[in-house]
């Protein structure tokens, strides 16, 4: 009896592995464990086993059954899994076309250098402040220290609009105008366009300039030097010399003129740099007495600095452009690559 | 300033070689541009800053070598024998403007080209030799810094001088034969009848030296820089006198240069010398600066020395006295531009180098940073725009004032209202923009013509309106351009590229949490540059804002840009900042599902997606939770005249889950209501 029913067990497996088919493998489960099945029809003649010793045939026999299933479900498994691989087979792509992707928008690479900038100055605390484009006379240059007829009006080519009111020529007219409506501890950076007439071929009429200052007591040029120089390592890399040169602004004193080692040669000499080695990046000094006095400050009480940086200079130094005049032509294979 | 190396090496014996003095000119202020070697000399080009007109000769950059490198200064006196009698009449009626005027008279000159060692001297500096009397003149404003002018004395009527303003004198012919407009108020030269120069800045033709002039009269004098200024400018007329008149020269080295010219004139060309005329009626009285030791290291952030101070600053040829405290410091006549104990801070800190200055960092109270919402809402922009896949360009602010005419702008239209620049370089910089749009067209019209294609561009940037103030009122505008590239749609990206800058705007609206808006289409064209069918004004609480639309075909012929084009402008964002809700607040999650039912309706063209979807959403029930619009279509089968929309419907409840037969009974009152206000047929 028990001989008869491993039998079974040993022809079901050796026939389940066999087959070749999904369908081979349902046959075989009607055959075995189907209503008629073999084995089925062995559980169904259980009665028929004496009392003694249908208890354990019955143990047995349902090993066999469970057996026999468990290898069957394995078999139809895998059967499936080829079955429904080769249908997604046919679905094959071709991943070599291009993507569906949303347009990338960029923004214009003086908006990118803008932003870094600000950002540099925000987290040492520095206010962002704005002033008009077209500027009194009085903001521009006599606040300044420039008066009317002053030499240092020759530096800057001026677009008028009245004999009174200009288009700023650079954004430390924005200085007097905080100063007048805020008390020290100040501390402003005022971005943004200034205008200049000139002819020459490879300069632009309208640039944009960052300016920065900062007004307390006891704020000293070693200050400025600091300041400039956490600046400078932020944007250029902690690798960058500076070097601070005696100049002239009529609204700073003492003033200087910053150079940076050439990030193109880090110094050793380029056409960039002239084979200097250095190249000018801003200006800077102490605020003018007398810039404090058209403010209403009292310039025994107090002190500060004051810098500016032209914009595209920067970074033309930063992703190496070579010309100004790409800025503003807008050409899409310029703005693309920033 | 142009300066020879070897004639710096005549009042300075410095060891430097020229690039060694180029690096220590440019580290104390001096600025060495260029240099040029010429024939075992070199000329530097100095960059000398406005305030220091001393340094604008080879004595006045010798002597800042001096001070530089602490050697002293070698500087030969001036010899000169008088011969013949007094010295030239000369009459100063406007003193303020001449401080000082002082001439000789140089008597049997032989007027000839000079020697080989002058001409050359002169060229080498970029002035060309004309005689040896002139060519002494400009001799000495090199090495001296002091203007000089000879006159033709038997030209001179009256043999005398007199300064005074041109009064009713309407022209001036200066010696490079050019007729000069005067001014009233203008200073001149006159002799006993006539103007004979223009104070300052050029002589005349009428009393120019020649290769017959036998009688010199020379002249050195102090014109108050406030008068040469706007003369120079007034005649359109910039010269090396000019120059540094209107920056100041040293009125204390007015006779010298006289001398040491007229010394150079009777070695050269020979003559006899007068005595010296010299009107000099209120001669220069020196200043005293007071500066408080203490301020200097506080100021520059160091800590100096007072024998170290004494030190550079006598190097300057500055002199001290120290009273408690404070430092009285003298500047020399050559100084002018020392008034204030910061000037004289500086010169510490330029001399003592500002490479010793230490690097620090402020020490500042901590406080919050003040929010700048313009600032912010540009940036927010710009994201939201490059999101949606527009490039930022920026152009310049100005534009040619013709293109309103090609745009069709009405002449009463605001934005006619230009700002104009009064000295433009040419007709594209003559107005301040009043609208974005030209310089987008500029800008796609250029990249058409280089190739380039689908091009979607945006600006932020400023215009200007005039206004009651004396300033123009500038207002932000957003701008965006889209010329969409329909021939190359691999994923069957066929729509009209109107909806997908209305996109970008709805993106950027989303952006702000502003809620209020809609696309207001009227019956004619919201701009008169637009195709009168594809554009329509974007309103946010009722007000319009900005408009959104196809260009005109016939306005793209006038800008040369074929295909199609769609724009968008916010005519001033910062309206925007009244509308943005900066607080945001949960709305707590559905608990129940929702059902889901679709409508296709047949309606009329006339009748707009948002009027059928108001239909809907105005049926008094609070279980419709949204219509959205899935399908529009037009053709066969729809009947001409007729369109399809396709919405979905989503019904929820915020209290249980609905049930079929509720879903449907408010179904079909929908259904009905589009058949009754609508006339709508339902698609089956
Ligand atoms: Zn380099």
């Amino acid at each position: 009896m028990l001989n008869d029913i491993l039998s079974i067990k040993n022809l079901a497996r050796e026939e389940i592995e066999k087959a070749e088919s999904l369908k081979e493998i349902q046959d075989l489960k009607v055959k075995y464990l189907g209503k008629k099945g073999i084995l089925t029809g062995k559980i169904k003649s259980l009665g028929s086993i004496p009392q003694e010793d249908r208890r354990e045939y019955g143990r047995i026999l349902n090993e066999a059954k469970i057996y026999i299933e468990d290898l069957l479900g394995k078999y139809e498994e895998t059967f499936n899994t080829a079955e429904l691989n080769k249908i997604l087979q046919t679905q094959r792509i071709d991943v070599t076309v291009p993507g569906c992707y949303i347009p990338i928008g960029r923004l214009h690479p003086t908006t990118q250098v803008l932003d870094e900038i600000i950002k540099i100055f925000t987290s040492l605390g520095f206010n962002v402040e704005e002033g008009p484009e077209i500027e009194l006379d009085f903001y521009n240059f006599e606040a300044l220290n420039m008066p009317k007829n002053h030499p240092a009006r020759d530096m800057q080519d001026t677009f008028y609009i009245s004999d009174d009111v200009v288009l700023r020529t650079h954004t430390s007219s924005v200085q007097v105008r905080v100063m007048q409506n805020n008390v020290p501890p100040l501390r402003v950076i005022a971005p943004g366009k200034v205008y200049r007439c000139d002819a020459d071929v490879t300069h632009i009429p309208m640039f944009h300039q960052l300016e920065g200052f900062m007004v307390d007591k006891n704020i000293t040029m070693s200050d400025l030097k600091g300041v400039l120089e956490v600046f400078i390592h932020m944007v250029f890399g902690v690798d960058t010399k500076l070097r601070f040169r005696p100049s002239f602004f009529p609204f700073t004193e003492p003033s200087a003129e910053i150079d940076i080692s050439c990030v193109i040669c880090k110094g050793a000499g380029c056409n960039v740099c002239k084979n200097t080695g250095w190249l000018e990046i801003l200006g800077a000094g102490m605020i003018n007495p007398r810039v404090f006095e058209m403010a209403g400050y009292d310039p025994e009480e107090y002190t500060g600095f004051a810098f500016g940086m032209g914009i595209e200079r920067v970074a033309m130094l930063k992703y190496g452009i070579d010309d100004i005049r790409l800025f503003y032509e807008n050409d899409k294979r310029f703005l693309e690559q920033f | 300033m142009k300066a020879s190396f070897n004639w710096l090496k005549e009042f300075v014996d410095f060891k430097l070689s020229p690039e060694e003095l180029a690096h220590a000119l440019t580290m104390s202020g001096f600025e060495v541009e260029g240099m040029e070697e010429i024939e075992g000399d070199a000329i530097l080009d100095i960059n000398v800053t406005p305030n220091r007109p001393d340094c604008l000769s080879i004595i006045g950059i010798a002597r800042e070598i001096s001070a530089i490198l602490g050697i002293p200064l070698n500087i030969k006196p001036v010899e000169i024998r008088e011969q013949e009698g007094r010295g030239p009449e000369v009459e100063v009626k406007d003193p303020h403007l001449c401080q000082r005027y002082a001439s000789r008279l140089i008597h049997g000159v032989k007027v000839a080209p000079s020697p080989e060692w002058l001409s050359k001297r002169l060229e080498s500096h970029g002035v060309k030799a004309i005689c040896n009397v002139v060519d002494v003149t400009n001799y000495v404003l090199m090495e001296m810094g002091q203007p000089l002018h000879a006159f033709d004395l038997d030209n001179l009527a009256g043999g005398k001088i007199i300064v005074k303003t041109a009064g009713t004198e309407k022209s001036f012919r200066t010696l490079d034969n050019e007729d000069r407009n005067l001014k009233e108020d203008m200073l001149l030269i006159w002799d006993a009848e006539k103007p004979v120069a223009l104070a300052g800045i050029m002589g005349g033709l009428n009393t120019e030296v020649s290769s017959e002039t036998v009688n010199v009269l020379l002249e050195s004098a102090y014109f108050n820089p406030a008068s040469i200024r706007p003369t120079a400018k007034g005649v359109n007329l910039t010269t090396e006198s000019s120059y540094r008149f209107a920056r100041g020269v040293d009125i204390n080295n007015i006779a010298k240069a006289l001398d040491r010219a007229v010394q150079l004139i009777a070695e050269i060309a020979g003559g006899r010398i007068s005595q010296l005329t010299d009107i000099y009626p209120e001669p220069y009285v020196p200043l005293q600066v007071p500066v408080i030791f203490k301020k200097i290291n506080s100021l520059l952030g160091i800590q100096i020395e007072e024998t170290v101070v004494q030190n550079i600053l006598s190097s300057l040829d500055l002199s001290i006295k120290r009273e408690g405290d404070v430092l009285l410091v003298t500047p020399p006549s050559f100084r002018q531009d020392i008034q204030r104990d910061i000037d004289i801070i500086e010169e510490i800190a330029r001399l003592y180098g500002y490479d010793k200055i230490p690097v620090t960092l402020p020490n500042i109270k901590m406080r919050p940073a003040p929010v700048n919402k313009r600032q912010d809402l540009i940036r927010a922009i710009k994201n939201s725009m490059s999101r949606s896949g527009l490039t930022e360009v920026i152009n310049y602010s100005f534009f040619n004032p013709d293109t309103l005419d090609k745009l069709n702008v009405p002449f009463d239209d605001k934005r006619r209202n230009l700002i104009l620049v009064k000295n433009p370089l040419k007709k594209e910089e003559a107005a301040m923009r009043t609208t974005l749009l030209p310089s987008l067209l500029n800008n796609v019209r250029l990249n058409l013509n280089r190739g380039e294609k689908a091009l979607r561009f945006f600006e932020v940037s400023k215009v200007f309106l005039p206004s009651e103030d004396k300033l123009p009122y500038e207002a932000i505008q957003l701008a965006a351009i889209y010329n969409k590239d329909m021939s190359a749609s691999l994923y069957g990206d066929k729509h009209d590229g109107f909806y997908d800058l209305k996109g970008a705007i709805e993106n950027l609206l989303r952006d702000l949490i502003i809620t209020n808006y809609r696309f207001e289409q009227d019956s004619t064209s919201v701009e008169p540059y637009m195709h009168p069918g594809k554009s329509c004004s974007v309103t946010v609480g009722g007000e319009p804002i900005g408009s959104i639309g196809t260009i005109h075909p016939r306005i793209l012929e006038l800008f040369d840009i074929t295909g199609n084009l769609n724009m968008f402008e916010i005519y001033n964002v910062e309206k925007l900042l009244e509308h943005i809700s900066f607080k945001k607040t949960f709305i707590s999650l559905p608990k129940f599902p929702y059902v889901e039912r679709d409508v296709a309706i047949i309606v009329s063209k006339d009748i707009s997606a948002e009027q059928a979807q108001a239909e809907i959403l105005n049926i008094d029930s609070d279980i419709i939770e949204s219509v959205s619009l899935f399908d529009i279509y037009t053709g066969k089968p729809i009947p001409e005249n007729k369109k399809s929309l396709a919405f979905s419907i989503r019904y929820r409840m915020v209290d249980k889950t609905l049930t079929d037969e509720e879903v449907d009974s408010l179904h079909s009152v929908i259904v009905e209501r589009l058949k009754n206000t609508l006339n709508a047929e339902m698609r089956s």
